[in-house]
Order: C-alpha cells, then structure tokens, then sequence
C-alpha cells in the first residue's frame, strides 16, 4: 500500500471528525477572543424598551445603566446600590406609624451623577413615584407605589417614602432606580423615544448604539461614580440572536462571549467546551404543576392532589429528563430564600399508596384501568408550553406516571402567549409551569382564596383560610423574624395540603469565558449584569 | 394595456379590504394578545393590566377597533407599536434594507442556478446532469429551512470557521467583505430552496419548448445548437418561469421568515416573528397587509409579463 493510500482517508476522517466535533483550529470567521475592550453577549430577544419602568423582558441591559437604590446579589439578599444603606426597622429607616402606615427613609449616595453630570438627589426619586402614579404614565407594573401617598425630600440626598398601609417588599421598591426629573419632567413618558432607547442612567455603561434587530452597544462612561478604576470592560456588545440554536452555535465558534439562560439540554453540547464555562445558578423558581379546583372538581379532594404526587418520581425525573441539574423542590420558597424552611411534611414516590388514597377517594379501576368515580373516568388534560424539550419530556414522563396509577392524562402544548392568556382565564385542567418567584417572598397573589385571577395568579383556584390569613399577615410585617415564622407557617401547610405539585427548583444556565472574572450569577429576574462593574476579562 | 391595470386595480381594492378584515379576524382569533406577555410577572398585578389594556384601546368592541385601524390606515397612519411605542412604518422601514439584500441577492444566485440547472437537465434529459439537479432539488423542497441552516452553521462556522455563524455584520468590521461573508449562509440556504423548485418549472417548460417543430425547424435551418437552445426555446420557456418568479417576489416584502430567525437577520421576517410572538398587532397588520397588497400588484405584474412574453395572450 503506498503512502497516499494511507494518507488521504486519514485527512477525510480528520475532517469529518473536525465537521462532527466541532473541533476544527482554524481562526473563525467573526470570531474575536473576549477582553477588557470588547464583550460579546447572545442575546434571545431584543428589548421593547430600555426603560426599566416600562418593559416586560428582563432587564439585563438595563440594568448595565440604570441602577437601583437597591440591587439583590448572588444569594438573593437584598444590598444597597444608589441607597446608602436597605432600611429596616432596626437602622430607623423604617418607622410605622400607629394608624397602620409606615415611613422609609432613603439616604442616598453622595456623589453620584447623571451621565449628564446633573447630580442625582431625592428630587428625583420624588419624581419617580409621581410619574407612576400619573395617569398619563403607563409603566410596566404600579406594585407598591399605588400604596405611596407622598415623599418628602427634606435635603437633596433624604427621601422619606410615605405608605398607607405597611408594605413588606419596600426595600425592593425602588430596585429599577429612578427616572431623572430634569430630562422627563412634563413630559409624555409613553412617548419619550429619546429616553427609552437611550435611558439616562448613573450606571457603569451608557448606549453607544442600538440597531434594531441586530444589537444594542453599550460602553463605559467615564467617570463612574464608584472610581475610574470601574468598570473595567471598555464595551458590552448585546447581540440578538432569537433562535436557541444559532445561540449556542454563535458561542461555540467564539462570535459570541457570553450565554444568559442556556437551556438545560444544551448543557451537555457546552460543558467541558474549551474557553468556557457553565455557570449553574441555583434559582428562585420552581417548576410545578398547577391543579385547577374550579375546572376538575376531583382536584379539590386532597386525597386526589396527594396521591397525584405521590405517584410522580421526582428524584428519577431529575436524574434522567434534567440531567441532574435541579433539586426536587417541596414549595414555592426555594433554598435560596431567607424564609425557606425544609421542617415541612415530605410526600415521597410511593405509587402504592398513591393508589389507596384513590381508592379512598372513591376512584375504582375500571375496565380500562383509568378509574371511575359515578361513571366518570378520572382524566384532565396537562397543559404545557411548546419549544421546551425539557418540559415536552416532563409532561410525557408525568402522563406515564400518573397513568400507572390509573390516571388518564392528555398532554396539549400552546406556544408561550396563548399560554398565559389561557391560565390568566382559567380555561385549563392542569398546567406544567414554573413561577419566577420575586426575591421577596409573597405568597399572596399565588395562594390566598381571593386572589384567584383575573384579582391574582391563584390559579389553582385554591381556598384555604388559614393559609389566607397568613399569607396575608405576612405581607403586612416588615419585621424579619415575625414574617418568618408566619411564611414558615404558610409552607407548611402547602406542603401538607398539597395544592399544587411541586417538582423542581429550576436552576440557572449562564455560559461565560473561563477567562471572565467576576462573575457571580443572580438566581432572581435582577439578571448576572448587576455586578458587571467588577467583571474582568484576564 | 391601461384598461387592464385599471381595472385589476379597481378589483383588487374589495378583494384587500376582504383581506385586512379576515387578517384582524384572524389574528385577533389566535390566543392572547398584546398584553398576555405581561402576566407572567407577578408584580404586574391586574389593575396594571386593566390600565394598559386602556390606554392601548383593547378594551374596545372589537369591530371598532377593525374600523378605528382601517381609517387610519387609509390616511396612511400605520399606528404604534404594541411593543415598543415606535411608529410601525419606522419599525418596518428599518429592517426593509436587510431584507431587500438578502432576497435580492438570493434571487440572483437563485436564477442563476434555476437557468443553469433548468436548461441543462432539459437539454440532456434522463442523463446524468438531469438526475443530479432532480435528486438535489427534491432535496431542496423537502429539507426543512431550518434544518438545513443550523446544519450549515455547524460546518461552516463552528467546525471549520469558514464563515460567520449568524448576523448582518461584524459590529466594527463592517467593511464590503464582512457583509458579504454574512450573506454568504442564508443566501445559499433561500437560494438552494427557491431555485430547486424554479428550476423542475423550467425543466418542464424547456423539455416542452424542445419538443416543439419551431425548435425542429430552427436546427433544419442549421442554426447552432446553443442558438436554439438560448434563442428559440429558452425564449418561449421562459413564461411560466416569470410569473413564478415574480410571485415569490412577494418575499422582498415579507421577508424570508424561517431563515431569518435562523441566521438572526434583522429583516422583515425576523420582525414578523417577534410580532407574532407578542402579539403585536399594528405591526402584524401593517406587515400582513404589505405582504398581500405585494402579493396583489404582483399577481397583476405576471399577468403583464406573460401577455409581453407571449404575444399569443392578449390582455
């Protein structure tokens, strides 16, 4: 055999396996190495607005050049940002008033600046409050400041926060920082182009340059008020790259830096990827599946709720479908919460006794072996959004499962936007879905009996008036330890009664250079940007 | 001739208006709206839904919604936005350009292929030529868009790093080169598709044209082989070819949805995914009705073209 024999189906192989790989060496088109000049992050959506007031997608851009009084950090604890200090009672920054109100006192920063160089004062946050009470403002979300009944701003750096009734989350009222007056006052803010594609912010960024469909620029501004020395990355390039796909294909060939939200099975094609890392973050949100009382009466027997999750084997779903990247989770409280408690009754997977709490219930195999109550099978129809591998295999694994023990499950898929329309008016048995918890911890608007929608996201349309109460008590102390015993409470009796079933807390995906310092991740909708000040390419 | 285009555009204005209002029926059908995408942020509580479903005036009837937007569009006010507040003809005008490139220079390559694969396999019927382009068109009407994108994007980009992956242009770079670079992925991906169906149009017409005595009696007055083909039969197969073409033009309007949101061009069809996705209305109007009216004068262009290719039609 001579040598080109030899050779040449080497080199093919070479490039096949190059092609299969994705290991060829060659210098890729479009690609640069990232560095303190220049920060490549794929983006899955371009933003609406960069107003943070007003837009409904996460606010990582945003959150680059406008910043909060308040930010949460990676454990989710809430920390001063243009704030000096989070007030609380104990500091006095928090004062409740006899007739059941309460004052906050913010002190702000000194020193900090407007891009423009205006200072930033307590006029502005006045302002701030007043334009979201307008009714010629449309913000995103009025949560909180429909209960402000005025701020006083007794010297340019003090701002004394006036509430009607006591508001437990205040401390994350003004995270999306504040509007600044001089540039917005008397104006149609809905309309204020200038201003919501290029927000005046006292962040370590400012927009360079948004091009629609294709990128938003951001580079440093020049006297950033934590020092020179900050931030340390000169330009974020936000690039929108829609398709999950083309994501992950941008950041193997090195066009792109930086990943936010990886879905979880693209993590084996990513990990162990030279260049790169994984981060996992463990989040605040839990996948569940929410069982609707008022569309399926059987949901509305415990018996029925418990012994559909007795019959599910969480710990095997995530091993296999998740890859082991996510913990069972009990609750709506995630670990990563200061009021999560695991003192809380525990169903494990135990599909015999499953099947005698049915039989208990009055729910007999029938011929089928589907079980009947009164001539009706027991049989709903599991809702879920279509696009998510992850979740399409979850639905499946739990239609098998709960068959097994004599339950006939129908799986439907709705693309994201008719999702929420649909649990928003109720029309849906069941539904396999996670919440974004807020990094406070209020459990009213998913749990008390009068906050079924269109008045809250009750949408298990349970009704429990102990919880309720609670829940409600919770919302109404701003003391920690007394809001602690009362949503520890609260758990307990969602985790004994079983309105819902809870299957795993969802961790967090973000791919980043190995070279990336910095970076420390965020398990709340805050996003991995709020340190980006710190980050640093080496 | 102006007889004809007068009143083919005096039947197409009842036949748009039946359009525009089985397009805001339609859409409006599809489950959740402008708004649903705010639900799912529990601090959006329902009274900030109530408020902005106001002050967007979706809480109107219906119908007077329909007419409040047909009114306006008539003045040639194309409205906001759901999304961002924008002007739609300002989100519309500025995503045009990359459409416009990447349909343009697609159709280029696109002919190119079509009169090359459609004359040859004609001409060598049943020959190896012939099997090749037919085995490869099959291949290019039935490969999923997608598929064969990402798939061009893991060979091109990610294993030998040929090509840039996605995108219009290198921020920085954007020198004449570099665009082109971008170009060259989705181009092949629009380019292998069009011109495999376009080009069995040709091939039929070509093999019919061949068959023809006119063709027979040009080769008897000696005249070249390539003469023949180019001058005589071409000539007469191009008419369907034409109006298939122009047809599919629509696309310069409607942009080409699936490989733009594989190769995240910021065209038209990449905007009319996001649209879709949230459910913006003005915008999915405006571009529906764009995409129909296109649709409408392209149809009219054909039956033009046709009636100049052939002499036979008259109009």
């Amino acid at each position: 055999m001579n040598r080109r024999s030899i050779g040449l189906p080497r080199a093919r192989l070479a490039v096949v396996l190059a092609v299969v790989t994705g290991s060829g060496c060659a210098p890729k088109a479009g690609a640069v190495a990232p560095s303190n000049d220049l920060l490549i992050v794929g983006y899955d959506r371009e933003p609406d607005t960069l107003n943070r007031f007003s837009t409904h997608i996460l606010e990582d851009i945003q959150s680059c050049v406008v910043e909060g009084l308040t930010t949460t950090d990676e454990r989710m604890e809430i920390v001063p940002l243009l704030a000096t200090t989070v007030p609380t009672l104990e500091n006095g920054g928090v004062r409740l008033r006899s007739e059941g109100g309460m004052d906050v006192t913010w002190t702000l920063r000194p020193g900090v600046r407007w891009h423009d160089g205006v200072p930033f004062t307590s006029a502005d946050v006045k302002f701030t409050v007043d334009a979201i009470n307008s009714p010629t403002y449309h913000p995103e979300s009025s949560d909180g400041f429909d209960r402000i009944t005025g701020v006083d701003t007794p010297d340019p750096l003090t701002a004394i926060v006036h509430y009607r009734e006591v508001y437990a989350p205040y401390a994350l009222q003004f995270i999306r920082g504040a509007l600044p007056k001089h540039v917005l006052e008397g104006r149609d803010i809905d309309r204020a182009q200038d201003y919501n594609r290029n927000p005046l912010g006292t962040g370590p960024y400012r927009v360079a340059e948004w091009k629609s469909g294709e990128h938003i620029l951001l580079e440093r501004v020049p006297h950033y008020w934590r020092g020179d020395a900050f931030p340390k990355i000169r330009r974020l390039l936000f690039k929108f790259i829609p398709n999950t796909n083309t994501r992950v294909n941008q950041i193997k060939s090195g066009e792109v830096h930086v990943v936010p939200l990886v879905p979880w099975d693209k993590n084996r094609e990513l990990v162990g990827r030279p260049g790169l890392v994984v981060q996992q973050t463990a989040g605040n949100a839990y996948e569940h599946v929410t069982l609707n009382e008022r569309q399926v009466p059987a949901f509305a027997d415990g018996r029925v709720r418990r012994a559909l999750l007795m019959a599910v084997d969480r710990e095997l779903l995530t091993k296999t479908i998740l890859d082991g990247l996510a913990a069972v989770a009990i609750g709506p409280i995630q670990p990563v919460s200061w009021a999560y408690t695991d003192r809380v009754t525990r169903y494990r997977f135990d599909p015999a006794r499953a099947k005698a709490l049915l039989d208990d219930a009055g729910w007999k195999p029938g011929a089928s072996g589907i079980r009947e109550r009164e001539g009706r099978p027991l049989a709903f129809t599991l809702i879920t959004q279509a696009g998510y591998a992850i979740r399409e295999n979850v639905a499946q694994a739990l239609q098998q499962q709960w068959r097994d023990v004599g339950v006939d499950v129908r799986v439907e898929l709705q693309d994201g936007t008719a999702i929420s329309a649909i649990w928003f008016e109720g029309r849906f048995d069941a539904m396999l879905h996670w919440w974004q918890m807020p990094a406070d911890p209020e459990l009213t608007t998913f749990f008390a009996a009068d906050r079924t929608p269109p008045a809250g996201r009750n949408i298990n349309y349970y009704r429990n008036d102990e919880l309720t109460r609670l829940v409600y008590a919770a919302d109404r102390t701003v003391d920690r330890t007394e809001r602690t015993q009362l949503l520890r409470q609260a758990q307990a009796i969602i985790a004994d009664d079983v309105p819902e079933i809870p299957l795993y807390t969802v961790t967090r995906l973000d791919v980043v250079p190995t070279t990336l310092e910095g970076f420390k991740g965020n398990p709340t909708n805050t996003g991995i940007f709020w340190n980006v000040h710190e980050w640093e390419v080496r | 001739m102006l007889r004809f285009l007068l009143r083919r555009a005096l039947q197409s204005l009842p036949l748009l208006l039946l359009v525009s209002l089985l397009v805001f029926l339609l859409i409006h059908a599809a489950p959740g709206g402008p708004l649903a995408v705010y639900l799912s942020n529990p601090s959006v509580r329902p009274q900030d839904i109530e408020r902005l479903r106001h002050a967007l005036g979706l809480d109107r009837p219906l119908w007077q919604q329909y007419f409040a937007w047909l009114a306006a569009f008539a003045r040639g006010d194309w409205g906001y936005s759901f999304t961002d507040g924008r002007a739609v003809s300002e989100r519309i005008f500025d995503r045009l350009p990359a459409s416009l490139e990447l349909v343009g220079a697609s159709f280029v390559v696109s002919l190119a292929l079509t009169l090359c694969a459609g004359i040859g396999a004609a001409v060598r019927r049943m020959g190896w030529f012939d099997r090749v382009t037919t085995a490869l068109a099959f291949a290019g009407i039935s490969l999923p868009v997608f598929w064969l994108g990402l798939l061009l994007q893991m060979i091109f980009a990610v294993a030998l790093g040929w090509l840039p992956s996605a995108g219009r242009a290198t921020v920085g770079a954007a020198g004449p080169g570099d665009r082109l670079e971008h170009l060259v992925m989705p181009v092949i991906v629009l380019s292998f598709v069009q011109a495999a169906s376009w080009s069995r149009f040709l091939r039929a017409s070509m093999i019919d044209a061949l068959g023809r005595p006119f063709v027979l009696a040009a080769e008897a007055r000696g005249l070249s082989r390539a003469r023949v083909i180019c001058r005589h039969a071409l000539a007469n197969a191009l008419a369907p070819l034409v109006t298939v073409v122009l047809l599919d033009a629509a696309l310069v309007v409607s942009g080409a949805v699936v490989t733009e949101s594989v190769f995240a061009w910021p065209g038209i069809g990449s905007l009319f995914t996001e649209a879709l996705a949230r459910r913006d209305y003005s915008v999915l109007m405006a571009l529906l009705m764009l995409t129909s009216t296109a649709v409408v004068v392209l149809n009219v262009v054909a039956d033009t073209a046709y009636a100049i290719l052939d002499p036979r039609v008259r109009l």
